[in-house]
């Protein structure tokens, strides 16, 4: 066969019709992963609205552009939007794109779950908006304390989409997660043993194993409230024997973990892009990637730590210290491991670089004022005043979004085929950074002075007024910074360069392939020989009597999960149209439980038991997932 | 492209495929992860349980859960888990009728296992229901929650059970997966429910007799 009927066979096997039907069908990874990443870029720009909306009504004393009630509501959306539909589904989003094409796996271990957890991912975005649509936004914070959100108190029906919103966006992560555990572990290309996977791989596979552990607390504190809501029972309420604070040890149990999982796959990315642009391998690879795994191991000492010891009275604000204050050692190995290979380098100043570097710098201010708040006089100082909000805004912006921009500028060119404008990235970058620093830094400032965080609005004269209309325009600016990135894609998706397979020389699989990636990603399945496949030469990759084509259907290698030794062939199902059916029953039964319409959670109930039973009934071909 | 960087861990024994086998441990990955994060899912809820019941004198007090269901009902998990364990070694010995049969026996045995949960629920009920207080909220969320699992297990077994034959037959090696994975499913239903029985029932018995 030629190399044309090659790819002939290939595309045929792997492309999804460009069909409606096949638009909804795919479960090709590559597709997902930029749904995922586009969806959560639009929960990016919601959560932002709400911000600049915050900072409209806070620019000056005494205004009246949202009352109380509204303002309540919008920082509760915004904090929620942020953390749980943009912060760490974009991470997702990028790992799912990019873990197949890294490990030279023709796709994920379960597609069909992966298309699933993308459609329930979406819908419970959704389900979390219907409440806002009503007019009925919850209003008690983004950690919805209890009894806030006890029926008395929030008597609307906000706070239960926000519940069962939240319980089908575990359903997602948890099933995200399993999937890239099984993915990493088995379907790594043969030869790509556990001391030649890319960082991000490492930080993935954490991050994976954290959700499995750390995400059952919050579903089950989610049914708890929601059990407490609508159907009488007493797990909150003082008065029957029940105990508030119950809620906040499940609540900041999940939260502990929560905080390398936004973080976590956010440090991976940085270790694959500064050593591209650094022009080396990453110093110290053994180290950065022992310390990943023992951010995600201690993170479960902290937590357990926290179900015994920590007090309640500043949990917010320890959540965030002693997060910092603990990973600071692992962290402070990957900040080094970064600084040292830029030394040893030579750095290249790409927009992507600007961003990489950047979030180092927001990651160690971070970190620094993170030690700072864990003093604990200090602590008592600026406790639910707007320090926190400043220290929760470095850490959250500089551990995850400006990495996030870094891997756009870094990623884009490989899923669009085109690359970004340089000039107008760094343009961006600066606008963004300055901006960023504008609005949070003088916010220590106000914190000291004592501006409580979630106020509405406050009086003239406080001292306040001129710091809180610098940090509006300030956050202004963080979004024009933003915008001009998202026009400088809208651009260079039409007519920016052509990128090619590698435009950066970076060393990992993804790079081997077009851009855009075909289909089927590479026609020859590799082999790897090196932990920088593309920077050393090997005979062994070559694949001269064509035995690792695999047309014979949809196949991949599955290998051992340490050494990557060959084992055997996974069968990957074809594109269908179940996952989303089974999304959608799911999104019907926990909207239907909102109403209590008992009818309809058992018909949605039923319906999604049957599309389980006919997704998982086997193919001839032995598909699994 | 022309090496630029030199790596010693450059050796290979990594020949390309030797046998065309069909991977097909995935989905015990799978499901050995879903049942861990249903169990810590669990764990959870014990922890609520233990957490709620501090400083709180009207637990366990009153009438502790009686034994006499919760005990026969982890026998019934037993048995059950027991006799599937056997139809799996029977199903990679390709006796399907045997290992058929012992599905249906655990299906009845998991039916026999919610009949008895529901008679200790009625018998319970008399002095606490799940809208009495907290403790009632919990405990019934708990056994609840394990009754749908089990339900779900049920449903498993089922699946499995009209499976075509064909797909009864170890293409390459035993175990025989769907079997083997709901049987993992099984496991989990009986260890949840041992500790379900020694924290929910066994522990105010003891505390109240002590
Ligand atoms: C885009 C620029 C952003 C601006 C201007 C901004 C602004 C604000 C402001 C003013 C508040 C304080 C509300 C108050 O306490 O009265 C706030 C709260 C918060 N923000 Fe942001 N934010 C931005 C981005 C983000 C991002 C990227 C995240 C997370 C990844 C985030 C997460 C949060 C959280 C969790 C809260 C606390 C909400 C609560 O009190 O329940 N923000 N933000």
């Amino acid at each position: 066969m030629s190399k044309e009927q090659v790819e002939q066979r290939l595309t045929q096997l792997w492309e999804s019709p460009k069909t409606l039907w096949g638009a909804l069908a795919t479960v090709d990874h590559k597709t997902l992963g930029k749904r995922y990443i586009a969806t959560a870029i639009t929960f990016l720009i919601i959560g932002g609205v709400e911000a600049l909306m915050m900072r409209l009504q806070l620019a000056k004393p005494n205004q009246a552009l949202l009352g109380p009630e509204m303002y309540d509501q919008i920082f509760t959306m915004h904090g929620t939007t942020m953390i749980w539909w943009y912060a760490s589904p974009i991470l997702s989003g990028f790992a799912v794109f990019l873990v197949p094409l890294m490990i030279g796996a023709r796709d994920m271990a379960f597609p069909r779950l992966n298309a699933f957890t993308y459609w329930t991912y979406l819908l419970s975005g959704l389900l979390l908006y219907v409440g806002p649509c009503l007019g009925q936004a919850p209003h008690a914070g983004w950690f919805a304390y209890v009894p806030y959100t006890l029926r008395p108190y929030s008597p609307a029906h906000g706070t239960d989409f926000f519940n069962l919103a939240l319980i089908l966006l575990t359903i997602s992560t948890t099933g995200g997660a399993i999937n890239f555990i099984v993915t990493i572990m088995r379907l790594r290309a043969p030869g790509m043993s556990v001391n030649r996977m890319p960082l991000f791989l490492y930080s993935t596979l954490t991050t994976s194993w954290v959700t499995i552990f750390g995400l059952p607390p919050l579903t089950a504190a989610n049914v708890f409230v929601e059990l407490d809501r609508r159907w009488h029972t007493h797990f909150f309420d003082t008065a029957h024997g029940g105990n508030p604070l119950l809620w906040q040890h499940l609540f900041w149990m999940f939260g502990h973990p929560w905080v390398y999982i936004v973080f976590l796959p956010a440090t991976g990315m940085l270790s694959m892009i500064i050593p591209t642009f650094a022009r080396r391998p990453i110093v110290g690879y053994p180290y950065v990637a022992i310390s990943t795994v023992l951010t995600g191991l201690v993170g479960f000492g902290v937590w357990v730590h926290h179900m015994f010891a920590v007090g309640m009275s500043h949990m917010t604000m320890s959540f965030f210290s002693a997060a910092s204050m603990t990973i600071s050692i692992f962290t402070a190995v990957q900040v080094f491991a970064w600084i040292a290979t830029m030394w040893r380098g030579k750095p290249v100043l790409t927009s992507s670089m600007h961003f990489a570097v950047g979030s180092v710098a927001l990651l160690i201010i971070g970190g620094l004022n993170g030690i700072f708040t864990a003093v604990i006089p200090v602590d008592w100082q600026v406790t639910d005043t707007y320090f926190v909000v400043s220290h929760l805004h470095y850490v959250l912006v500089g551990i995850n979004m400006f990495p996030v921009f870094a891997a756009f500028y870094y990623w884009l060119p490989k899923m669009t085929g085109r690359m970004m404008h340089e000039a107008l990235g760094k343009v961006s970058f600066w606008v963004m950074f300055v901006g960023f620093n504008f609005t949070f830094f003088p916010m220590h400032v106000l914190g000291i002075e004592g501006m409580p965080r979630r106020i509405y609005t406050y009086a003239p004269n406080l001292g306040w007024d001129w710091v809180n209309m610098m940090i509006t325009i300030g956050a202004f600016t963080l979004a024009l910074g933003i915008l001009l990135s998202i026009i400088n894609f809208f651009w260079s998706v039409k007519h920016g360069q052509v990128a090619g397979n590698n435009p950066w020389f970076a060393d990992s699989m993804e790079w081997s392939i077009e851009s855009p990636p075909k289909p089927y990603g590479s026609i020859h399945l590799p082999t790897i020989a090196s932990r920088h496949p593309l920077w050393d030469e090997h005979d062994e990759e070559k694949d001269p009597n064509n035995q690792r084509i695999l047309d014979q259907a949809r196949l991949t290698f599955t290998t051992t999960w340490l050494d990557a030794d060959y084992v055997a062939l996974a069968s990957i199902p074809e594109d269908t149209i179940l996952p989303l059916l089974l999304a959608l029953g799911m999104f019907v039964l926990l909207g239907a439980l909102v109403y209590q319409l008992l009818w309809v959670v058992l018909g949605a109930g039923i319906f999604s038991l049957l599309i389980t039973g006919i997704w998982l009934w086997p193919t001839s071909e032995g598909q699994i997932g | 492209m022309t090496p630029v960087f030199t790596d010693e861990s450059t050796h290979i024994e990594h020949a390309p495929p030797p046998v065309q086998r069909i991977d097909d441990t995935r989905g015990t990955y799978g499901m050995l992860l879903f049942i861990l994060t249903e169990a810590m899912l669990f764990v959870f809820m014990f922890f609520s349980y233990y957490y709620v019941e501090k400083g709180n004198e009207r637990w366990r007090v009153e009438e502790p859960p009686k034994l006499h269901y919760a005990l026969p009902q982890l026998g019934v998990l037993a048995l059950a888990c027991l006799l599937m364990w056997w139809g799996q070694k029977q199903a990679v010995q390709r006796k399907a009728f045997t290992a058929r049969t012992m599905l249906i026996a655990t299906i009845i045995l998991g039916l026999g296992y919610l009949t008895l949960g529901y008679l200790d629920d009625l018998e319970h009920q008399l002095h606490v229901g799940p809208r009495t207080d907290a403790y009632g909220s919990i405990f019934y969320t708990i056994t609840t929650v394990h009754a749908g699992h089990l339900i779900l297990g049920i449903l498993m077994c089922f699946w499995v059970l009209f499976l075509p034959r064909s797909k009864w037959e170890p293409v390459e090696r035993p175990p025989h997966r769907p079997y083997y994975n709901v049987l993992l499913y099984w496991y989990f239903l009986a260890v949840v429910w041992a500790a379900t029985v020694a924290i929910l029932y066994i522990g105010p018995n003891v505390y109240n007799a002590l």
